[in-house]
């Protein structure tokens, strides 16, 4: 017994150092393909952008520009967003793609916090502490700024 | 008395090595789920909230200063900054060159998936991000996955 103990009391603190804890995860892009020929979009009149630019974030319909979120104590006005995509989301409930244009000089970490907003959206849950995660524009395809 | 100071002074184990017992098997299921992805030491992943498991792809690290392709340092950073056109040659004939090089079944899973997942540092700018996945998607690797550190909802963390 003693011996199954040290075994244990070995074991324990090398499987401890060996696990990881941070997990990592994966965003997938939808991408064109360089051959082409995807499906046409079912509403070529509207489509979602936002555009994340040095100044703060815009977001477009496809031809013409929403809003624009000029950036809030130096860093972008993401609630802003979520609540404009989730409003966009409700007019267009069959619209799944969206589009994250970015100037050259963003950072990647900024596009992904706004890929984030853009993919889902944070609702009250059945009490009040909870939140519940409801998916919005899943198919993201990011761009050059124009 | 001293009979019962004996009996004291021995320590029951049963229930310790239960615990550990059990804490043994969690580790080693926790650990036998190997990452497909190994985080490096020199890259800050931007953190998401997306729940999706990486896949055995081809694996591009853009640190700040250098970009390494399946293991293999390629080209520098500030290089494609000032570089034009938007197909960084280098990272594309060591993709052609993943792909020819096919040996074992591990590398052959990562040649036949066509996919390519980017681990990125934070302070990349877009620009470089965006060639290297031009350059990727014009060599037919036409699925591209972001690499990020997952993160707890905002429920979660308050």
């Amino acid at each position: 017994m003693t011996t199954f103990l040290n075994l244990m009391v070995v074991l324990v603190p090398f499987l401890l150092i060996t696990a990881v804890f941070s997990r990592i995860t994966i965003v997938e892009l939808s991408l064109p393909s360089s051959a082409g020929g995807s499906a046409a979009p079912k509403d070529p009149s509207f489509r979602v952008e936002v555009i994340v630019r040095d100044a703060g974030l815009e977001v477009s319909n496809g031809s013409l520009v929403i809003a624009t979120l000029p950036k809030v104590e130096g860093a972008y006005d993401l609630e802003r967003l979520s609540e404009l995509v989730e409003a966009l989301k409700q007019d267009h409930p069959d619209k799944d793609d969206a589009s994250v244009l970015l100037e050259p000089d963003i950072e990647y970490d900024h596009l992904i916090q706004v890929m984030d907003v853009v993919r889902s959206g944070e609702r009250p849950g059945p009490t009040e502490e909870e939140t519940v995660r409801v998916a919005l524009f899943t198919d993201i395809s990011i761009g050059d700024a124009p | 008395m001293s009979r019962n100071r004996v009996t004291v002074t021995k320590m029951n184990l049963t229930s310790l090595m239960d615990v550990f017992t059990i804490l043994v098997f969690f580790l080693l299921v926790n650990s036998a789920t190997t990452e497909v992805l190994e985080t490096p030491k020199h890259i800050t992943l931007p953190a998401s909230v997306v729940e999706e498991k990486p896949r055995e792809t081809v694996v591009i690290f853009i640190s700040p200063t250098e970009v390494t392709v399946q293991g293999e340092q390629v080209v520098l950073v500030e290089d494609i900054l000032v570089m034009d056109g938007q197909n960084i040659d280098a990272i594309g004939t060591r993709l052609a060159q993943v792909e020819a090089n096919v040996i074992g079944f591990n590398t052959k899973i990562v040649a036949e998936s066509r996919e390519v997942t980017i681990l990125a540092d934070r302070g990349v700018p877009f620009s470089v991000v965006k060639k290297v996945m031009s350059t990727c998607t014009s060599q037919g690797f036409g699925r591209i996955s972001l690499a990020v550190l997952q993160k707890g909802s905002k429920a979660a963390q308050g």
